[in-house]
């Protein structure tokens, strides 16, 4: 709770000055960011954010073939790790309100899932999957919303950014030790070792989602399907109808990928 | 995706070619339906035009190739078939495989029978499970081969007559494949294969769960009437749906059945409505225990929840003198195996078998084996809602007839929470 810390003092030089006031947004800029865990009102969930630092990265450029682009990014918080189903059962299954009727409120949840959205992979302590990328944005929306800090799915530039954390892209028995590939299901989160930044899982275990650099969504990062070449920070997932062949409903589940059983997602925040 | 097309449009001429002289020759094998007037396209009509609904009928577009179309659709509710409508006639790739004018759209509780008599060969049904007994019964009388969803019945005279139906359809040679795709899965197909050919040793007991959070619910309006809130929220009506244990359960429940080849002799189960109390959601339990008594004295415990933020699982499990099988692709005994090859998706697989057998004149029938799946979840049901011990012959026999006695968007009370210890046996 290091940046809970840090905003009392804030907070406190504030009200000297000027009474009660809101956090200057320069003082949270200027301030280096440190690793704080977000509680889910209502819930006994909390989750561990990282922070990362500013820096640069170079990306394909989508508006020119073969031409690079240098992008900047951060500094930002990123969930340690991928989000698990104790947080998002809260949000699908709204255990954060009171039992009773169908609950209504402001933010969009999904409907219920038909069936094991785990796949029976595990539960608690293991990442989200099947869940669909509108799942994941109003899961941020939400969290934002019940927490009052701003959450959102990375771009790809921001994730990739971090995933490398200034490192070369591990290969070999670097990648096994901080990458859950080719196995037969997901692992726990954070079974594996960090990357440099304290992040677990970038690679492996889930596929993440992310927002592409034309903002459309992507999963990067390959999964524990994946063969360990197919394991790196440049890897991407684009979805296809093959993510809901198992879907018997039509229209198919704006929420739910029937066979989605590789992709998660983990959530940063900035500000 | 698996997108393989069923047989070609050649394949299909010669096939009826051959089926034409086995008419001629013999035993009526053909029924009337599919190809009998000499068209090579099969016509489909839909019988409840929801996400199920229109999710069968596009399995069946793509499962049955150039030689399918759907020509007729079916709902108590216009909205329902509207949705439908455009979701089949929206697709690009659906064009030439939908041809659905104006009036061949029938709403109302007897929009079955207008679908049904409109010049369909196939029927899918896909209304909620109470209305299927009628369904199916009007349909094989009407000489149509038929796709249903499971379940397929909520109880024993609606069981009794799918199993009347069904042997009808024997008769008249008509397929009717029932919507537990699990039956069609490469994957259990092979698993179950081996246990019956003695993998396991004898089966001597097993599990098998459904056990998840809640699901859908549509929030009353205030200009419904009780029937249409109960028929939009099907799920939380026996009478509708069977309860939980009928509706969902009995995909897992199927699966023990065909492991074990047989039906069981007896349940004693319990259950209840511990946490899903609100009006919103009928008068439904949210979780059940049955112990079923198999012959032989092999038990097998089947479990049942929709609660949310529990542990979930949906599986099958069966135990032999010689190893145990999850049913679904592996087994563990002193030679243990794991399916690994290609499990082509069964929600299209289940109609490409049905289409297959109408076509090679050998139509499948899978109406008894489905009947007596329902009727094992229903005796489950009956047991846990009684507090009782139901036997098989007691479940078969039953007289509770939960169908309302007038179908109409009119005032229907909810039947109240069933009180084990209480509540009779009928």
């Amino acid at each position: 709770m290091r940046l809970a810390t840090h905003l009392t003092c804030a907070l406190a030089a504030c009200a000297v000055i000027a009474g009660a006031c809101a956090i200057p947004a320069a003082a949270a800029e200027t301030a280096p960011p440190a690793a704080y865990t977000e509680s889910i009102p209502g819930s006994v969930v909390t989750f561990d954010m990282v922070p990362v630092p500013a820096g640069e990265i170079t990306m394909p450029d989508p508006a020119k073939k073969g031409a690079t682009k240098k992008i900047k990014v951060g500094p930002f918080w990123m969930s340690k790790t991928e989000i698990p189903w104790d947080a998002y059962d809260i949000f699908v299954f709204r255990l954060d309100e009171p039992q009773g009727a169908p609950g209504k409120d402001a933010t969009t949840r999904p409907s219920k899932p038909y069936g094991e959205a785990d796949r029976g992979y595990g539960r608690k302590g293991y990442p989200v999957i099947n869940e669909s990328y509108l799942g994941a944005q109003a899961f941020c929306k939400w969290l934002s919303a019940k927490t009052g800090h701003t959450y959102r799915l990375p771009t790809e530039a921001e994730w990739q950014y971090a995933c490398e954390a200034g490192q070369p892209a591990p290969t070999g028995d670097k990648l096994k030790e901080c990458a859950v590939t080719f196995a037969d299901k997901t692992s726990p989160c954070a079974s594996k070792s960090p990357n440099a930044w304290g992040l677990y899982d970038m690679l492996g275990n889930v596929a993440e989602w992310c927002t592409d650099l034309k903002g459309k969504p992507v999963a990067c990062g390959g999964s524990w399907e994946d063969k360990p070449e197919k394991v790196k920070p440049t890897a991407r997932k684009y979805q296809t109808e093959d993510w809901q062949a198992n879907d018997p409903q039509d229209p198919k589940s704006k929420w739910w990928l029937s066979d989605g059983q590789f992709v998660g997602f983990r959530v940063i925040r900035v500000k | 995706m698996d997108k393989q097309n069923g047989i070609s449009r050649r394949d299909f001429l010669k096939t009826s070619a051959a089926a034409a002289v086995l008419v001629g020759a013999g035993p009526m094998l053909i029924g009337q339906g599919a190809h009998a007037a000499g068209s090579d396209v099969i016509r489909v009509g839909v019988i409840g035009c929801g996400g199920r609904g229109t999710g069968a009928a596009n399995d069946c577009l793509a499962a049955g190739g150039d030689g399918i179309k759907i020509v007729a659709l079916g709902d108590l509710f216009q909205d329902r078939l509207d949705g439908c409508l455009n979701n089949l006639t929206g697709k690009e790739e659906l064009k030439g495989k939908v041809d659905i004018p104006k009036d061949r759209c029938f709403v109302g509780f007897d929009a079955y029978r207008k679908v049904i008599n409109c010049g369909v060969d196939l029927v899918i049904l896909a209304s909620p499970p109470g209305f299927r007994p009628s369904h199916f019964k009007a349909a094989i009388e009407a000489g149509k081969h038929v796709f249903m969803e499971k379940p397929v019945a909520v109880d024993a005279p609606g069981v009794r007559t799918v199993m009347a139906a069904g042997e009808l359809a024997t008769q008249k040679g008509l397929g009717v494949v029932a919507g537990t795709q699990r039956r069609h899965q490469k994957s259990y197909i092979e698993t179950i294969n081996r246990i019956h050919d003695g993998a396991i040793g004898d089966i001597t007991g097993g599990q098998c769960y459904w056990n998840q959070g809640g699901l859908w619910n549509h929030g009353r309006k205030p200009e419904w009437t009780d029937m249409e809130w109960q028929v939009r929220n099907w799920l939380y009506f026996t009478w509708l749906s069977g309860d939980h244990i009928c509706e969902q359960h009995v995909h897992n429940i199927d699966v023990i059945n065909w492991a074990i080849g047989k039906h069981p002799e007896k349940a004693v189960g319990m259950g209840g409505r511990q946490v899903r109390t609100d009006p919103a959601y009928g008068h439904i339990f949210d979780h059940f225990a049955i112990d079923f008594t198999y012959p032989g004295d092999v038990h097998v415990m089947s479990m049942c929840r929709q609660i949310d933020g529990c542990a979930n699982n949906v599986s099958e499990h069966v135990v032999g003198s010689k190893g145990s099988s999850n049913c679904s692709n592996s087994i563990t005994c002193d030679t243990p195996w794991k399916f690994d090859g290609d499990n082509p998706g069964a929600y299209q697989q289940e109609h490409k078998d049905l289409i297959d057998s109408i076509r090679a004149g050998s139509p499948l029938n899978e109406a008894q084996r489905i009947a007596e799946s329902c009727l094992t979840a229903i005796m489950g049901r009956m047991s846990a809602y009684t507090g009782q011990e139901i036997t098989w012959e007691q479940a078969l026999n039953s007289k509770e007839d939960l169908m309302p006695t007038k179908l109409e968007l009119g005032p229907l009370p909810v039947p109240p929470v069933a009180i084990p210890g209480r509540t009779p046996f009928v």
